[in-house]
């Protein structure tokens, strides 16, 4: 592995062949490329003409040796700036007669000649390299001879003067010559480093080797037959040596020492061999000193150690240093006395005359002082220390804003009675509590206690500290002005007619109208006449009650699952009732239980569409669009005995039935019907329609005006009122609820109350806005219906939470007068089941009773 | 177009100044400021808004008004502060230099600050000094007993602030002796506190003045306490209560400062160390003529003058300065010791008669006012009260003579008998100590004395009577005291009928309860079917006599007892109340339906106020007025008075 960078022992080779050719005044600038070590070493081979292999850099050193001493110190200083310089470049700072000669050399480079030397130089450069870099070259080992030859013919020519080079040259060297292939990178490199500047050896000098001129022992080469080599003795480098040329033949190079820690060499030298670990020396001696690259301890010299000694005694490391040598006076002293001052301006006179101003200050104080104005110590009249500051006529400061005096401290009470009453004292619990409250937090500062006798007081600890914080309190709390709301909490409650003014209400459940496993009653309703009640429940039946005294009198098993409506006709002359159950709405009669003329017009009215045509329901052209899907089936005779009179069939599951106020039409709402969920019936016709070809959102809830053609419907967040004869979309009411679960018209027609699942109940006043007039929140679970009564000023709304409330809502004629809503009474009666409580409810058509259906199973009927 | 508002250039951000900003501003270090703000009664302020106020920084400031900081700027104060920090280098420098004699000179005109003009500034009128009179007396009566170094190591506390505390506090209880202005007494375990009712000005407004006492023990200081902060208070209080004495003083027609008897100060003895001095009667009539203010000028005036006559060698004064003079001489006094003026020794002179003695000033006030004979502000007037050495003469001798008794203390318990023209004066014997009756009658031997505690004295003062002190009252010695209440909350005295001397029908109540409750078990077996609907009905409207008689005449008929009907009237009435009780939410939930016609935002508010107010009521137990206090404390009581009932049996 060659070495990355030439090791320190290579430069000094360099400076050394200054020295060496310093008789010589052509010392060329020597550039030295990567492998500096090449040349320097071959320069030195002719220098010493030692050709050991790998042992060229002893020959400098031996030439350094030789040479003497003075010259090597003085290429070590040379060395060392080199060192600090880039590594390829190398300026020999030659005289200036080696400048010039410089030139001469340029000059002389143009003969082919110099070529030739040249390229013999760069032979032997190869020579020189260690023998792992020859491997890496390409030409390596087959040139070895012709290179040897070379190198022994140069020997020999440099005998003869160099201003002929050829004449010397022996067939030998002409054949290395000729076969010598020259390296185009190795030129290339070295131009480079040259500056472009072919390389020009000592050969300029017209000396190739100093062979013969040496003082070693001529010995026949080992490597050219038949040539002459030195040889010297090897001379053991002394003391004054360069320490370049100390064996410091370690080349691991700048590598931390530690990688080798674990291996038993510590590098390589030159040639790649390992340098084996040396023996430690004894730990104790302090005489020697580590040498970390080669690892091995170095003995220390009397003169190192005193110079050790002395920087451990903070001296000067020169022992010849002189701290206390004697002043030379260059500039002060007897004899260097200053001849010209620096002005030779006279003093001026002010410096002599007493100042006028001064004399005019000092006479006025002398004045003073005989006139008696001034007196030394005259004592000082004070101000009395105290005086009447107050008078009868001091007025306040007027008052301000930003004026906040400190409140005073509260006037002690008894508890803080040295003798309090018993009461006072704090029993167990108490004195936990306030043994474990923050300082801050408790209300009393302090523990009551009581006491006997006066003597058995001890002294207040916390006294003086109390005293403090009322202080820090006083200059560092900061204050602000509270204004307290200084109202009474009854002034914000509305006033309002109370309830007792109000009367007749329902307060107290009546009748109780039991339903059997108690099966979910879902549905209720009351007939136009109030003497029935309907109920729907669960399990699929529909039942009739008698109002007054709750006995069940007629029942219908509709075997449809739960009975989703019921709901009475409001046309007083007939009986129908209908129900609701998935897919199918059925018309009830209970005839056995009205009067033959009753029943008589509801068969009638029940019946004539079937007599008129048997296809029912194609057969009309009012324009509106007739839903096929609803189908009029006229039940089995034994059915319509017991009073089933129509089914109609539809789509999805119808939630709600109303009646339109005559009692001829009625709608239907099937929330799971998508387009086809608003269904309005005709009952004297058999005939369905639906009003919407596509609504928006999903309907709750369907109503119609107590005296307009109007239609409410309700979606889950507004209610839309539509004009039914002019078929268009009257007012959309925000709601601003979450999700509609009922509502309810007021028999007046202008008035609106929605109920909703998020506990909420609105009042809309038609007339006012599209918003809510009051949006009232008091059940704690969802409303599940709400209703005002036909007639009286009574609104309802029932809710899971298993509550009714019973309002007062009167409705003015006056535009100009708001609705009057007072809350009237709270029916609490129904249980709570499932989280359901109140599933519906309904008012009498004449008195002012309410029915209501409960998850309980149970119907309730609420009188005053 | 409207002028385009600048953030930061008003409201909060303008009116209010950070402390930093605030010491910049002033130039100077923050104990200086803090000295300051103590003085001239500046504190810091709580913005509505932090972050408008602090220029949009939420970061913790306190905040003082920036006109009170523009206010300080030319504060004379704030130059003294400069002038003495001036003088602090120059006399360090001079003491460096070892120029003594500089250094004396410097000392000799070392600048003072004086507070006078605080105290006029802060207090405009004599009314709003009296009003904030409380903390200051309470600190001087701190620091009266504290000793040179409270805290061991730290700011010491000279002596002479400690004296001049005692003698302020002394002043003010003389006054107060000579005025009967004393209300109330309160014994806390903190200390006592005393009330004085202080006239104001001369349209007969009063103030009440209440400060706190510690009781005599040595103080525990908590290290953390700064007694720096607390004598610049002292500083500022202690010149505010001398001006409102010589106020008082003056108004009094007394001469301020009181003179100090010397001999009776090295006997030790308390406030009656002071001798008051009435001025002269020219003064008198000068100051009222109209409240003469003196001022610098007269003082320089009267000096010239002086000046003058002593150059003519004559000795005609001028009367009116003379006066000027006499008034002013005893103000002007540095020390407290008794200087006689040079018209002291003229005969003539009606301030040269004997000096009024304290015994003689009281026998004087025993008749000036039948008004305060007529509250009852001069209860003890007729008796004399001899102190024993365990009670605190600091606190009795005041109360004592400040409700018109006098007090002997000299000759110890034994030897009372050997002097037999003073324990014949006796009537009321203080006493705070275990005695048996057998001592204290051979102590008395002939003599009708009566033996109290000292709580007696501060009831009959709060009460303003003279309570029965005998065997079973409570008061004697190794008696059971009744309980001590606070005088300031007596309006609910009527709550709590057990503390009171008429037993009322609440105890009775009380007691019939518990009567009621130990046989409850019976009483509740037996009342359902026993009660005839007679006395179901007069148990509904125990108002109604004619149906109590109708089922009185019931129950006769069927040989119950009337206190056993009685017993079952009151069950039946009670259970009829607890029954209507029950039932009268259900009717009464009207008030609920009306709150669901609120609105929201009056909802949520009428739900704090009603939280709020329940929370005050809870904590209202033990810190508001009795009046307040009433359920907790009722109930109790009455365990207490169930488990002493049948302790007893």
């Amino acid at each position: 592995m060659p070495p990355k960078r030439a090791p320190t022992a290579t430069r000094p080779a360099g400076s050394k062949r200054n020295t060496a050719t310093k008789a010589n005044p052509t010392a060329t600038a020597i550039a030295v490329s990567r492998k500096p070590a090449v040349k320097r070493s071959r320069e030195d081979d002719r220098d010493a003409a030692v050709h050991v292999d790998d042992e060229n850099l002893l020959a400098g050193k031996i030439n350094g040796g030789v040479k003497g001493k003075g010259k090597a110190s003085a290429g070590v200083v040379e060395d060392n700036e080199e060192d600090e310089e880039a590594e390829e470049f190398e300026i020999d700072t030659g005289s200036s007669n080696g400048d010039l000669d410089d030139f001469l050399d340029r000059e002389a480079l143009e003969s082919p000649a110099d070529d030739e030397d040249e390229e013999d130089e760069e032979d032997d450069e190869e020579e020189g390299y260690n023998t792992s870099d020859i491997e890496a070259m390409e030409n390596a080992s087959g040139d070895e001879d012709d290179e040897f030859d070379d190198a022994s013919s140069i020997a020999s020519s440099s005998i003869a003067p160099s201003t002929v080079p050829d004449s010397n040259l022996t067939l030998d060297q002409l054949i290395a010559k000729h076969t010598y292939k020259p390296d185009e990178n190795m030129d290339v490199y070295v131009s480079q480093a040259t500056g472009g500047r072919p390389l020009v050896g000592d050969a300029r000098t017209g000396k190739f080797s100093n062979s013969k001129e040496g003082t070693g022992r001529l010995v026949p080469s080992k490597f050219v037959k038949g040539a002459l080599m030195r040889e010297y003795d090897d001379i053991e480098a002394g003391y004054g040596s360069e320490s370049s040329t100390e064996e410091n033949t370690n080349t691991i190079g700048n590598v931390p020492i530690e990688w080798y820690d674990d291996l038993p060499h510590i590098g390589y030298d030159v040639s790649g061999r390992k340098i084996m670990r040396p023996a430690k020396g004894d730990e104790l001696d302090k005489t020697t000193a580590e040498d970390k690259l080669l690892q091995k301890q170095v003995q220390l010299s009397d003169k190192e150690l005193d110079i050790i000694r002395r920087l451990q005694n903070a001296e000067n490391p020169d022992a010849d240093f002189d701290p206390y040598q004697e002043t030379i006076e260059w500039f002060t002293g007897k004899g260097n006395e200053m001849t010209m001052p620096l002005s030779a301006a006279p003093e001026p006179k002010r410096r002599f005359v007493p100042s006028k101003w001064e004399h005019k200050k000092v006479m006025k104080i002398v004045k003073a002082i005989r006139e008696g104005r001034i007196v030394p110590n005259k004592p000082v009249v004070e101000k009395p220390r105290v005086y009447g500051i107050w008078s009868n006529d001091d007025m306040e400061n007027p008052p301000h804003a930003m004026y906040m005096p400190a409140p005073q401290i509260p006037p002690p009470r008894t508890v803080e009675s040295y003798n309090p009453p018993e009461e006072y004292l704090f029993d167990e619990g108490e004195k936990r509590e306030w043994e474990q409250q923050e300082k801050e937090d408790r209300k009393l500062d302090f523990m009551p206690q009581k006491h006997d006798a006066l003597r058995h007081v001890p002294g207040y600890e916390n006294f003086v500290q109390e005293r403090f914080e009322r202080c820090l309190d006083l200059y560092l709390a900061p204050r602000t002005r509270k204004v307290k709301l200084n109202i009474d909490p009854e002034s914000l409650v509305p006033k309002l007619p109370s309830p007792k003014e109000l009367r007749p209400f329902p307060t107290n459940c009546a009748v109780q109208y039991r339903h059997p496993a108690n099966s979910r009653v879902r549905c209720v309703s009351v007939d136009a006449r109030g003497e029935w009640v309907a109920s729907g429940s669960e399990d699929g039946i529909v039942r009739v009650w008698d109002l007054g005294n709750g006995r069940e009198v007629w029942r219908w098993n509709l075997k449809g699952g739960p009975v989703q409506a019921v709901e009475w006709s409001p046309n007083k002359e007939e009986c129908i009732l209908s129900a609701a159950v998935a897919g199918r709405i059925y018309l009830l009669a209970p005839l056995a239980l009205i009067s033959p003329h009753v029943a008589q017009t509801t068969l009638t009215h029940l019946n004539t569409a079937f007599s008129s045509s048997s296809a029912s329901t194609n057969n009309i052209a009012s324009g509106k669009p007739v839903v096929p899907d609803a189908k009029w089936v006229r039940p089995s005779e034994d059915e319509r005995d017991r009073g089933m009179m129509v089914i109609i069939e539809v789509q999805g599951t119808p939630k709600q039935i109303t009646w339109h106020r005559k009692g001829d039409y009625f709608a239907t709402v099937a929330v799971d019907a998508t387009n086809k969920s608003v269904l309005i019936h005709q009952l004297s016709k058999h005939q369905t329609q639906s009003p919407f070809k596509r609504t928006k959102g999903a309907v709750q809830r369907v109503a119609f005006h107590p005296h307009k053609p109007h239609f409410f419907v309700a979606t889950q967040r507004y209610v839309r009122i539509y004009d039914l004869v002019g078929q268009q979309l009257l007012k959309t009411l925000m709601t601003g609820l979450k999700w509609i679960s009922s509502m309810d018209i007021h028999p007046l027609g202008d008035n609106l109350i929605v109920g909703s699942y998020d506990k909420k109940l609105c009042w809309f006043d038609l007339d006012l806005s599209t918003k809510p007039y009051k949006t009232l929140r008091y059940h704690t679970k969802a409303l599940r219906s709400v209703a005002y009564h036909r007639a009286y000023p009574l609104f309802a709304s029932a809710s899971d939470d298993g509550s009714i409330h019973i309002f007062h809502g009167t409705v003015y004629t006056d535009l100009m007068q708001n609705p009057l809503i007072v809350p009237l009474k709270v029916l609490r009666g129904h249980s709570i089941k499932d989280g359901l409580g109140v599933l519906d409810l309904r008012w009498h058509p004449t008195k002012p009773w309410l029915i209501s259906s409960g998850a309980d199973g149970e119907v309730r009927l609420w009188s005053s | 177009m409207a002028k385009i508002k600048k953030r930061g250039e008003s409201g909060a951000a303008k009116n209010y100044i950070t402390r930093t900003q605030a010491l910049k501003k002033l130039q100077i270090s923050l104990s200086d400021f803090r000295r300051l703000c103590i003085l001239k009664g500046i504190y810091p302020r709580e913005p509505t808004n932090k972050k408008k106020a602090n220029k949009g920084s939420s970061a913790p400031a306190s905040f003082y008004y920036s006109k009170d900081i523009l206010y300080l700027l030319h504060e004379p104060l704030l130059a003294k502060f400069r002038e003495h920090k001036t003088f602090a280098k120059k006399l360090a420098r001079a003491l460096g230099r070892g120029e003594w004699a500089l250094a004396k000179g410097l000392e000799e005109r070392k600048p003072l600050a004086r507070l006078d003009h605080l105290v006029k500034e802060r207090y405009p009128t004599f009314k709003q000094a009296l009003a904030d009179l409380n903390d200051p007396l309470s600190l001087l009566s701190l620091f009266e007993r504290l000793p040179r170094d409270p805290v061991p190591g730290k700011t010491q506390v000279p002596t002479e602030v400690t004296a001049e505390c005692g003698k302020l506090l002394a002043e003010w209880k003389i006054w107060a002796i000579r005025t009967h202005a004393l209300r109330k007494v309160f014994l806390s375990i903190k200390g006592v506190y005393y009330e004085c009712e202080v006239p104001a000005g001369r349209s007969g407004e009063t103030v009440n003045v209440r400060w706190l006492e510690p009781w005599e023990f040595k103080q525990t200081v908590p290290a953390d306490v700064d007694f720096r902060i607390l004598l610049t208070f002292l500083d500022l209080y202690r010149t505010l209560t001398s001006f409102v004495l010589f106020k008082l003083y003056t108004d009094e027609n007394l001469v301020y400062p009181p003179q100090l008897d010397v001999k009776l100060d090295a006997e030790g003895e308390g406030i009656g160390r002071f001798k008051l001095v009435e001025r002269a009667p020219d003064a008198q009539a000068a100051t009222a003529d109209g409240e003469k203010k003196i001022t610098k000028k007269d003082v320089k005036k009267s000096i010239r003058t002086i000046a003058h006559s002593a150059a003519a060698g004559g000795m005609q004064v001028d009367e009116e300065e003379e006066d000027v003079l006499v008034k002013d001489e005893p103000a002007a006094e540095e020390e407290f010791t008794y200087h006689p003026s040079k018209h002291d020794t003229d005969a003539s002179d009606p301030s040269n008669a004997p000096l009024p003695t304290y015994t003689s000033l009281l026998a004087n006030t025993a008749s000036d006012g039948p008004a305060t004979a007529e509250k009852g502000y001069n209860i003890f007037a007729p008796y004399t009260f001899y102190l024993s050495r365990e009670t605190s003469s600091r606190t009795w001798e005041f109360v004592i003579r400040a409700f018109g008794g006098k007090v002997i203390t000299t000759p110890s318990l034994n030897e009372l008998s050997t002097v037999p023209e003073i324990a014949s004066q006796i009537t009321h014997i203080l006493l705070d100590r275990p005695m048996d009756p057998a001592t204290m009658r051979t102590l008395q031997g002939t003599h009708k004395w009566t033996w109290v505690q000292p709580q007696w004295v501060a009831d009959c003062a709060n009460k303003r009577t003279v309570l029965p002190a005998g065997e079973g009252s409570g008061y004697e010695p190794g008696g059971t005291l009744p309980p001590h209440v606070s005088p300031w909350d007596e309006e609910g005295r009527d709550d709590r009928p057990w503390l009171g001397t008429e037993a009322s029908a609440a105890a009775a109540a009380i007691e019939g309860e518990a009567s009621e409750d130990e046989d409850a078990e019976m009483d509740t077996a037996e009342a359902g079917d026993e009660l005839t609907p007679a006395l179901r009905a007069a148990a509904e409207n125990p108002e109604d006599s004619t149906l109590v008689h109708q089922a009185e005449l019931e129950a006769e008929a069927a040989g119950v007892d009337h206190a056993a009907f009685k017993k079952q009237l009151a069950g039946a009435a009670k259970k009829g109340a607890a029954a209507s009780g029950s039932k009268a939410p259900a009717a009464g939930g009207d008030e609920d339906l009306r709150k669901i016609m609120m609105t929201g935002k009056k909802q949520r508010l009428y739900e704090k106020m009603q939280y709020s107010n329940n929370e005050r009521r809870q904590e209202s137990i033990l810190t508001l007025p009795v009046t307040s206090q009433t359920d907790k404390l009722a109930s109790k009581r009455q365990a207490i008075e169930k488990r002493k009932k049948k302790g007893g049996k």
